[in-house]
């Protein structure tokens, strides 16, 4: 059985793992545009500030299973020949295909982006792009208020340059957290020396002679600026699979099975769109860990088994973020009636719990952390938590309390 | 292989093994330097309890381990006895392993700002909580050596609703 996964970061190796785990003599391709060893997406922003920082995969996982690479990217697919179209030209036979070509940088329309000193952040050669263009620079405005934005910010103040994030929404991290967390993390990151101005968006990057003088905002505001930094979300790359009939909404559409449309055609990661656990409507989990767990139904799939994907949670996000840890899990800001939410903003932490009846819906943790994976495991499997609402709330969970119903070991005397 | 194992009805809650733990990970590895150590040395099993029961809960190095899927870093890997661990270096303190971890056992460490987690102290033919727990609560077993239906009992009661 040929194989062929287009895309070498965590849904694609992850799903190669899978194949050769479960059918030993598969012959299985990889191809990626980039060229880059596999490497730890999330970690890219430490290139820009730490120099002793490793990005790769540990021992390459793609060698270790015997998976060949190829370095090119995938213009079109001939589903009745089952061939992908490579851009050199070439043509690629597979029997099961698996696409897994993520997400890139949203950049929007604004004038003076084109040119010198604008970066996305999105791969390893943007971040290195970033760091060697920053050499020297004194002021950086990063576009958009978000995670990647924020850690960006982070990276650049830590470098030494003046930071200002322009941020559309009325708070940091807009749909990743609430509102009441957001304004703890804002102190922080105005704290470290980063401005933020929020409700406001950048329109025009001007230049005198092509070099990067300053960033005009649509309030009229100017701020002075050598570099740009664009974060402003991801997209799908579902181009390349327009033209073969493959069904799009957000993303690529798939079945339970990871399955799409088309015949041996499987998708998973930031590229598909499917079913949010918590809202049940159909979204982009753009979420590393989430995709890790859709390449690995995948490629087991793909090798013949039947298991089925009930769905991500697409707001699961752990970070730190200028030394405070941050969490949120599940749903964050309900709307609508029915949700019990319960805040608990002590001093030096935050801690906000969102439940429907006795069932935890979302969590937002800021300065302490502590067993929050019992929380995400109740939030993800909707188990019901009855009269331990009350410990649930004051933080004293523990997985005590769910021996003998949640998963344990304990061996009968 | 053999296998960490916890029978509630032993314990007395003494909290031997969170102490055996500690220690151990300690930099010099005796309880009278590792009270003297600043900051303590943390512990990476926790006994808990409700009015019903009392045991510790300790990381299982679970077969399909939800922290070591969700690292974002490539600090959580699986040694060659299977023991669920960390390259230290490489933990970047993001927490994902926290949020995903079913049981609460992976912690913060506040200085270092790397997570911490049992390594079934590798290097040892006992772990130090087993060691040290003296009423047989906690009990290391071959899991080959097990009769088949303990075996399956325990299996189905670690299934249910992971990950
Ligand atoms: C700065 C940053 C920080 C992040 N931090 C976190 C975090 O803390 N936690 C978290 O859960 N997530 C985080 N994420 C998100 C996470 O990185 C993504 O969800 C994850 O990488 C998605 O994996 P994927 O395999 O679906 O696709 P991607 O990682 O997007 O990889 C897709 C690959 O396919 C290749 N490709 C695309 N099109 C083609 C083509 N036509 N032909 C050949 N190859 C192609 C691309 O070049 C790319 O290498 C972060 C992302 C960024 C950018």
């Amino acid at each position: 059985m040929r194989y062929l996964v287009i895309g070498r970061s965590i849904a694609g190796i992850t799903a190669a793992k899978e194949i050769r785990t479960n059918d030993s003599l598969a012959e299985i391709t990889v191809v990626s545009e980039e060229k880059a060893k596999a490497y730890y997406r999330p970690l890219i922003p430490f290139l820009i500030d730490r120099e002793e920082i490793d990005i790769f995969f540990p021992d390459d996982p793609l060698e270790k299973y015997g998976v060949k690479t190829l370095h090119e990217k995938v213009t079109g697919l001939d589903v009745t020949a089952k061939e992908a179209l490579l851009s050199s030209g070439k043509r690629l036979g597979y029997d099961r295909l698996l696409i897994a070509t993520g997400s890139r940088a949203v950049i929007p329309e604004v004038k003076g982006f084109q040119g010198e000193g604008v970066f996305p952040l999105r791969t390893m050669d943007d971040a290195l792009g970033i760091k060697s263009c920053a050499k020297g620079k004194k002021r950086a405005v990063v576009l958009g208020g978000g995670f990647v934005g924020t850690k960006v910010s982070a990276a650049l103040r830590h470098i030494g340059l003046g930071v200002t994030i322009v941020e559309r929404c009325d708070q940091v991290l807009p749909q990743r957290l609430d509102r009441g967390g957001a304004r703890i993390v804002a102190e922080a990151i105005r704290k470290a020396g980063i401005g933020i101005v929020l409700n406001d968006s950048v329109s025009e990057v001007v230049r005198e002679s092509g070099t990067i003088v300053s960033v005009r905002l649509s309030s009229g505001a100017l701020i002075d600026a050598d570099i740009v930094v664009i974060a402003a979300g991801a997209r799908p790359n579902t181009e390349p699979f327009r033209s073969s009939g493959v069904q799009v909404g957000k993303g690529i559409r798939i079945d339970e099975a990871l399955r799409t449309n088309l015949p041996d055609v499987y998708a998973a990661g930031d590229v598909v769109e499917y079913v949010d656990l918590v809202t049940g409507e159909l979204s982009v989990s753009a979420l590393w860990t989430n995709a890790e767990e859709m390449g690995r139904i995948a490629g087991r799939n793909m090798a013949g088994a039947n298991i089925k994907y009930r769905g991500f949670l697409g707001v699961m996000n752990a970070t730190e973020i200028m030394d405070i840890p941050v969490m949120s899990v599940g749903l964050i800001e309900p709307e609508g009636s029915g949700y019990e939410v319960v805040v608990d903003d002590a001093i030096g932490t935050y801690r906000k719990l969102v439940f429907k009846e006795d069932v935890l819906m979302g969590v937002v943790f800021v300065g302490d952390v502590a067993h929050a994976g019992i929380y995400t495991n109740l939030i993800r499997n909707r188990i019901p938590i009855g009269s331990l609402k009350e410990e649930a709330i004051r933080g004293e969970l523990g997985y005590i309390h769910f021996v003998g119903t949640v998963p344990h070991q304990t061996f009968p005397a | 292989m053999k296998q960490v194992f916890v029978i509630p009805e032993r314990c007395m809650g003494c909290r031997s093994c969170e102490i055996g733990c500690a220690v151990q990970h300690s930099k010099e590895k005796t309880l009278f330097s590792a009270v003297l150590q600043s900051p303590p040395p943390m512990k990476r099993l926790f006994v808990e309890s409700t009015d019903a029961i009392r045991m510790p809960i300790i990381c299982r190095h679970c077969e399909d381990a939800p922290c070591l899927r969700a690292c974002i870093s490539g600090c959580l890997y699986r040694d060659e006895k299977g023991f669920v661990r960390r390259r230290k270096e490489r933990c970047i303190g993001c927490w994902t392993c926290i949020m995903v971890c079913p049981f609460g056992v992976v912690t913060r460490d506040r200085e270092k700002h790397i997570a911490v987690k049992c390594d079934r102290c590798h290097k040892l033919d006992t772990p130090a909580c087993v060691a040290a727990c003296p009423t047989g609560a906690l009990v290391l077993v071959d899991i080959d050596d097990m009769p088949k239906e303990t075996r399956q009992r325990l299996v189905l009661a670690g299934q249910k609703g992971v990950g």
